[in-house]
């Protein structure tokens, strides 16, 4: 009842109001006629009547503002009135607006922008029912020492067995797959190899048709597919007579059972085809190929999960005594997807980012700080006519909150363009980059982020506005008083604050720039210029090649047609590239060399190569001599070793003529190479051995037929792709070519996610920089104007241009200083974050920690000159006439 | 007690009683308060009008234009069923108060 009558007053006053002010102005006449007419019976006189009646209503208007005070919606109704006061002040100061809502707009919309960045990336739930209780699991031992390494099929069992914290546990086994038939050409796709628990682990329901069903693992079932929704569009026109369709995977038939939805993406973010691991018991270890996957029990923790994972690799060492040090890492699966380097550096880029805003909001809060300064006169006179302080307060920070959400809405545009273009791009090749995406939460952040921050930068100045003393303030008419004074304390200490955070930020981008410039420096160990190297992965995958004839006849051929290439200079063949496309590892053992027992020697990348492969990358040869084409099947099995090798396993000892190998098959050691990286260019060096690829096929061929042809050019590499796809491809048409591209781009794609936190780190310090250069101008500039008085009386005193510049600029310097001064305290702590990001350079490093400060001191005296050079050339005359 | 000092629970209440025979116009509300409280209480318009239109508002009044006694046109209040409940329930509390407090105050 009560309420009900209070909602129908509202809508009254609120929509109503000409009618609500009419009756209540004709009721209080009534009111003072009657009171008028009861004096004048009294026996007063009319005019003395009317006299006595008002002073006894004192004052219409009062009364009805109190009548107004008293109504439903009151409140409401003043924000109204302060938002349209708002608006119409703002309208009026279309430069400082501009540059408010300009400064507000970076930090906001970058803000919002790394919120949905990260928000996706660290937060957003997967796509997987129940996704945070899966794990993946790994294999972490000596002598291999992979931190997230495989295992074979023997240690899954083993751990399946004696596995309590995980429901059935999966395996997998990521690969490159051709995949042909008649509905087109071959083609040669990611895929993925699995046990038929997988789909359910993951609790994925197929698009159309079924999962592999309990038992489809055993050899009878045969090859079994599910299709992911990409290829099943591209290649199948998305018709669901593909069930039950026989398809060729890697030239073998394989029945499709069932298609997957577009947002399943597991093992990989591009995995297409899954087909069913056959789980036969292997007679001996190896090969490690394989990863688990496995959902977490009710109640079981991932900790207790590792705990366990710990004792059943115990018991694994116990039974082969080949392992060492071995360990079953576990993984939550958004862990696994993001691997180590992504979630510190996300974290730090979002931290940068909050820093930029932190500088925005000091800015802002600087220009309302002067702007408050010009309209003291406005609020004092407000004050004197009756308006509450808090009335004032609130109404100041209405204006600074629609500042913000004017500038929060600019930089959600901002954000979303942003994103966008990370989207597009994805620079960093960023795992997960499909849940980033500017949603509900984001728009929810920015909103919340902009109502925050207008309080934050208007409740100062708002505050120290209502506190101004109305006799000083109305006397001074406007000149620097009191007040002022304070605010251009706290506006010094804010523009100190401003560069203090704007050199933190300059400092990281430095130690990530320098980091990164490292990176591009690191060769990869060969002298080829990169763009003029063109590699390819060619996939004969079809039985025929089994045949160790056929092979090798294919591959002679493939090589022979390349070099007829026109620009091609050289071509050869290897199953491993660097900066980071590992082939084959294994241990060795080096003859007359015996280990202690139980030792063994570690695991490391051991490549198969064409003759020329050295010379087509241009590794240099260090002893001895490169492969020929003599080192072939029927000729002594030769090998030739890194530098690192040499220096790691034959220290001091002439490495030539010495042998390796595993016991049965030696191979003498013929020449010494440079060390390449084949594990990436971050890696430390890692030795490797070489076999003649013609003497390697036994030892090999479980790794599949694919192998990378690759060719030097006399110029651009990339131009010759069409003309050796064509010439390659007529040999058989059957045959798959993937990954067609120069060294170049391999190398540039190697360090895309540092080259991604590099840009975006320095794209925040500039804008910081830029910031911090604004803020202090405007300080300077600011003080200039109201010191032209002064600067006046000095130059007619005779005070030299030069002096005055000097004053100025003396000024500006002097707070840059102390700021650059905490700024240097504060990234001697921040930088230790970056520790993890940078590669070749200390986070104290001397020449970014001297670069950084120099620059930033440049910007602050460039940007206090303008106003420096203005007030040189303040003529006396009218300086003294001012005001 | 000063007139401007009045606590607004209690002009709520004189202006509930006041009201509770017949309904009134503002004027004749204020007489009416100063002479049951035997001229103690001198509720001014600045005070009367603002409780008067947030009564109406909470509906406990409701407000009709009508004449006056000497034929002046004047707006007239007068209880509403829930106005009435509401003057019971604050007469009950107020006297429940006022005998705590007299009690409260001859206590030695």
């Amino acid at each position: 009842m009560t309420l009900l009558s209070r909602l129908a007053s509202l809508r009254r006053n609120l929509f109503a109001r000409p009618g609500v002010e009419r009756d209540l102005d004709d009721e209080l006449r009534a009111y003072l006629d009657q009171l008028t007419e009861e004096k004048r019976r009294a026996g007063m006189s009319a005019a003395e009547a009317r006299r006595a009646a008002r002073i006894e209503l004192g004052g219409l208007e009062q009364v009805k503002e109190e009548v107004r005070q008293a109504r439903a919606g009151r409140m409401l109704e003043e924000i109204l009135q302060d938002l349209r006061y708002g608006v119409r002040t703002l309208r009026r100061n279309p430069a400082f607006t501009a540059a408010a809502v300009l400064a507000l707009a970076l930090g906001i919309g970058t803000n919002t922008a790394m919120f949905s960045v990260a928000y996706g990336i660290l937060l957003r739930p997967l796509p997987y029912a129940g996704a945070e209780r899966v794990a993946v699991v790994y294999l972490r031992y000596f002598p291999r020492d992979f931190a997230f390494g495989t295992m074979c099929i023997r240690d899954y069992l083993m751990w399946k067995e004696n596995n309590r914290a995980f429901e059935d546990p999966s395996l997998f086994r990521s690969l490159r797959m051709d995949i042909g038939g008649s509905e087109g050409a071959p083609e040669q796709v990611q895929g993925a190899s699995v046990t038929v628990g997988f789909f359910s682990t993951l609790k994925v329901r197929p698009l159309i048709g079924r999962i592999f069903a309990a038992g489809e693992d055993q050899p009878v079932t045969g090859s079994l597919a599910v299709l992911s929704e990409s290829i099943w569009r591209r290649r199948f026109a998305a018709s669901s007579a593909v069930l039950g369709q026989t398809i060729l995977v890697n030239g073998v038939p394989a029945t499709v059972i069932g298609v997957m939805p577009g947002v399943f993406r597991f093992p990989r973010r591009d995995t297409e085809v899954w087909t069913n691991l056959p789980l036969n018991p292997p007679a001996r270890y190896g090969p490690w190929f394989y990863r688990g996957v496995a959902r977490l029990k009710p109640g079981v923790t991932l900790q207790q999960a590792q705990v366990e994972a710990n004792h059943i690799g115990q018991r694994m060492m116990q039974q082969n005594p080949y392992y060492k040090h071995l360990t079953l890492p576990v993984l939550s699966l958004r862990d696994a997807f993001l691997g180590t380097t992504l979630k510190p550096a996300v974290l730090v880029l979002a931290g940068a980012v909050a820093l930029v805003l932190l500088i925005a909001v000091v800015n802002v809060a600087n220009l309302m700080l002067a702007r408050a300064t010009l309209r003291e006169r406005e609020m004092a006179l407000r004050l004197s006519l009756g308006a509450g302080r808090g009335r004032l307060v609130r109404q100041l920070l209405t204006e600074s909150v629609l500042l913000a959400v004017m500038g929060g809405a600019a930089g959600l545009a901002l954000a979303w363009g942003g994103i966008e273009l990370i989207r597009a791009w994805n620079p960093g090749n960023l795992p997960l980059i499909d849940s980033v995406r500017l949603d509900g939460g984001a728009f929810g952040f920015m909103l919340l982020v902009s109502m925050l921050t207008g309080v934050l930068f208007g409740l100062a100045p708002a505050l120290q506005s209502a506190r101004a003393d109305l006799n000083s303030t109305l006397k001074e008419g406007g000149r620097a008083g009191a007040a002022s004074q304070t605010r251009g304390r706290t506006r010094a200490a804010l523009v100190v604050s401003e560069i203090a955070v704007s050199l933190m930020l300059l400092v990281g981008a430095g130690l990530l720039l320098r980091s990164f410039v490292n990176l591009e420096r690191v060769t990869g160990g060969f002298s080829t210029p990169p763009r003029q190297i063109l590699t390819m992965l060619i996939s004969p995958s079809s039985p025929k090649y089994n045949d160790a004839g056929a092979f090798f006849a294919y591959y002679d051929e493939v090589v022979r047609r390349a070099r007829r290439v026109p620009g091609v200079e050289t071509a050869a063949l290897t199953d491993a590239l660097p900066p980071d496309r590992q082939g084959d590892a294994d241990s060795f053992a080096i003859e007359g060399q015996p280990l202690a027992p139980g030792e063994i020697n570690p695991i490391i990348s051991d490549v198969s190569v064409g003759p020329d492969f050295f010379r087509a990358l241009g590794i240099p040869l260090v002893r001895g001599r490169y492969f020929t084409d003599n080192d072939n099947p029927d000729s002594a099995p030769v090998a030739i070793v890194s530098e690192g090798f040499a220096r790691r396993f034959l220290p001091n000892r002439e490495p030539l003529g010495k042998r390796i190998g595993y016991g049965e098959r030696w191979m003498e050691i013929v020449g010494v190479v440079g060390n390449v990286k084949y594990l990436g260019l971050t890696a430390d060096t890692d030795p490797a051995y070489y076999m003649p690829f013609a003497q390697a096929y036994g030892p090999r061929m479980f790794l599949g037929p694919q192998l990378y042809l690759t060719v030097r050019s006399s110029g651009d590499a990339a131009r010759l792709a069409a003309a050796l796809r064509r010439d390659i491809q007529s040999i058989d048409p059957g045959v798959t070519l993937a990954q067609i591209g120069t060294m170049e781009q391999a190398l540039t794609l190697s360090v895309s996610q540092p080259r991604f936190d590099t840009m975006l780190l320095t794209l925040f310090a500039g804008i910081a920089l830029l910031l911090a250069a604004v803020g202090i101008y405007g300080l300077v500039a600011y003080s200039v104007a109201q010191r032209t008085h002064e600067i006046g009386v000095r130059m007619a005193l005779g005070a030299a241009q030069a002096d005055v510049v000097r004053m100025v600029v003396r000024q500006g310097a002097s707070l840059a200083a102390i700021g650059i001064g905490l700024g240097l305290g504060g990234s001697c702590v921040l930088t230790r974050l970056l520790k993890t990001m940078l590669f070749g350079v200390g986070v104290t490093d001397g020449l970014t920690f001297a670069a950084a400060p120099l620059g930033l001191m440049l910007v602050v005296l460039l940007a206090t000159s303008l106003p420096a050079l203005r007030a040189a050339r303040i003529s006396p005359v009218l300086a003294l006439r001012y005001e | 007690m000063p007139a401007t000092n009045l606590l607004q629970g209690t002009l709520d209440l004189l202006i509930l009683k006041a009201l509770a025979l017949t309904e009134m116009h503002g004027l004749a509300i204020s007489h009416r308060i100063a002479q049951i409280t035997d001229g103690t209480f001198q509720v001014k318009p600045g005070s009367l009008f603002p409780a008067l239109h947030r009564m109406e508002e909470a509906g406990w009044l409701s407000s009709a234009w009508g004449e006056s006694e000497n034929k002046r046109r004047a707006k007239f209040y007068r209880l509403t069923a829930a106005g009435r409940r509401q003057f019971e329930t604050e007469a009950r509390q107020w006297k429940t108060i006022a005998l705590a407090i007299a009690s409260a105050l001859q206590a030695s």
